[in-house]
């Protein structure tokens, strides 16, 4: 077992219940400083949940939660934020009165000691590493939706995240945005060395992107390894074809 | 940059007004100016960060009834009286914002109007301190520089002053991270919390700021009428400040004045209706939120900017967008 402190990101023993209902049981999350993880699993499977109990949306039953080997279990949201985790939403949510610029310095506003000029500064600075510098004084509401949800994805890098937590960033772009948020991905792991939890449908994505996947299923870790490890993995192959389909796959 | 010469204009009117006005005139003047006062307070809650408190008359009462005791039962001037009044009322927001921000929409409109209904119970019969139904006569009114603010028309000028200063404050604060992160809170909570906002903290912070602006609206009340009474805070008056913040628009620092004065005035306008007068109003109200949810000032900024910027294509966006 590696010592907590040498992790990013590690929950540990995380359980939910919701009334009679288990959504998360006993599964245990480790995310290196810089590293590329994968969730992935069924509908139903936890992967949100998991999401909600690591930002403090949702409090666990059960578990430890650690940032940079900070115990972060009992902090409100804003607080882990503030200790380096960022996330983004299913479907993109921004603040629909402010404009993008705007919407970018919420989030650099974390960061103490930065006047007005400077924050403003520090977010376009961001959007420019985006290339969506053109976006800046556009309202909310003349945003294509794949724009929408660049837009958010540059707010939390705004934050300056050590850890980034990104709920199906794909879900609704087209190939040519897909392809262009990968290279953005890559692109930004390879200058800020952020660790980045990834849940997605989108398998292309996933096997070109991660390291390493984690599956769950039913609320359960039913795997993890590499890529090429979890694809071969007979449970996994139940989990999303039913169990016959592993039988015959052996 | 807009919002500041808006402002200016306003405050200017006013000024030019009362050259050339009545007595009668200048007196409903000087009370459009102190309910834009305390409208300009409730934008911080309602308009900015999207807390619907009906109780915002109680908080106008706190201030005057805390110049009105400390002037007149402990002979304190005016002036000095308005500090802890005002002061005072922004901690009692406090401690009540921790307890009543945990509630949401019609549950904290309900809370706050309760809040309001057991402010004018405790000022009706907490007799010693308040003087009951009966209220507190006799404030004195304000001296600047040896000169007495008495008159209606120097109460405007004083008025318009005070208004100009605290409109520009707000400007500067829907200018700030504050600004924005009390914005962010209203349009999505858990998105704001996920960008480090301290929801629950703004929120208080809005509520304090609202409740500051509305004492402030208070002693300028107490000083300038010479005295109050319970009737001059029940919850009518909390819905009719909340009306005028939604008349003028709220999110909007001139909308607040404008809708402040349009409701001062309106009812005087109207006269003729007699008690038909409220069906009016209520209809009115309908209107405005069916066709204008944004309000006087929405219905100028759609004026001044007729149509949206087209979508995400390259000839529009070349940066040529400028405020």
């Amino acid at each position: 077992m590696i010592a907590a402190t040498q992790n990013a990101l590690s929950a540990t023993g995380i359980t939910k219940r919701f009334g009679g209902l288990v959504a998360l049981a006993d599964v245990d999350l480790t995310v290196g400083n810089g590293e590329f993880v994968a969730l992935i699993g069924p509908n139903g499977a936890g992967k949100s949940t998991l999401l909600n109990v690591l930002t403090g949306l949702s409090a666990p039953t059960a578990g430890r939660i650690a940032l940079d080997g900070r115990d972060v279990t009992r902090l409100p949201t804003h607080r882990r934020i503030r200790a380096g985790l960022g996330r983004t939403f299913q479907h993109g949510r921004l603040f629909p009165r402010l404009s993008v610029v705007e919407n970018i310095m919420t989030g650099a506003a974390n960061r103490a000691g930065r006047g007005e000029a400077g924050l403003r500064a520090h977010a376009l600075a961001q959007l420019r590493r985006m290339g969506l510098e053109r976006l800046a004084d556009q309202p909310i509401s003349a945003l294509s939706y794949g724009n929408r949800r660049m837009v958010e994805l540059t707010r939390v890098l705004a934050c300056e995240p050590r850890v980034l937590l990104l709920d199906e960033p794909a879900a609704g772009l087209n190939l040519g945005e897909v392809e262009d948020l990968m290279a953005r991905l890559r692109a930004i792991r390879a200058e800020d060395r952020i660790a980045v939890v990834l849940i997605e449908h989108n398998m292309g994505m996933v096997m070109r992107l991660a390291e390493r996947v984690v599956v769950l299923n039913f609320g359960r870790k039913i795997a993890e390894g590499t890529p090429a490890e979890v694809q071969a993995d007979p449970a996994v192959l139940a989990a999303y074809l039913g169990e016959g389909a592993a039988h015959a796959g052996r | 940059m807009r919002s500041v010469l808006v402002l200016s204009a306003l405050i200017l009117a006013g000024f030019a007004l009362s050259f050339a006005v009545s007595e009668y005139t200048l007196r409903l003047l000087n009370m459009a100016v102190i309910a834009a006062v305390a409208v300009i307070g409730l934008n911080f809650a309602f308009g900015y960060a999207g807390l619907i408190s009906l109780g915002h008359s109680a908080f106008v009462g706190l201030g005057a009834y805390g110049l009105a005791i400390l002037t007149t039962k402990a002979d304190w001037s005016p002036w000095l009286a308005a500090i802890p009044a005002v002061a005072g009322t922004g901690l009692a927001a406090a401690a009540l914002g921790y307890p009543l921000l945990r509630l949401k929409g019609h549950y904290l409109a309900l809370a706050t109007l309760g809040l309001n209904v057991s402010f004018s119970i405790v000022a009706s019969n907490w007799i010693e301190l308040t003087g009951g139904t009966n209220g507190i006569a006799q404030i004195p009114g304000l001296t600047l520089a040896g000169y007495k603010l008495d008159g209606e028309q120097t109460f405007l000028w004083f008025g318009l002053a005070v208004l100009a200063l605290l409109g520009l404050a707000a400007l500067a604060i829907h200018a700030s991270r504050l600004g924005r992160a009390m914005m962010a809170v209203r349009d999505d909570e858990t998105a704001a919390a996920m960008t480090g906002i301290d929801v629950t903290g703004v929120s208080v912070t809005a509520f304090v700021l609202s409740a500051i602006y509305a004492a402030i609206a208070g002693c300028l009340f107490a000083a300038h009428v010479h005295f109050v009474s319970p009737d001059d805070f029940n919850y009518a008056h909390s819905i009719t400040f909340l009306s005028m913040l939604i008349v003028g628009g709220e999110g909007s620092v001139a909308g607040a004045i404008v809708g402040a004065a349009l409701l001062t005035f309106l009812p005087e306008w109207l006269r003729v209706l007699g008690e038909g007068y409220l069906a009016f109003f209520g209809l009115m109200m309908l209107a405005i939120l069916v066709f204008l949810p944004t309000g006087i000032a929405g219905l100028l900024r759609r004026w001044r900017r007729p149509a949206l910027p087209p979508q995400d294509t390259a000839a529009g966006l070349d940066g040529a967008v400028s405020r």
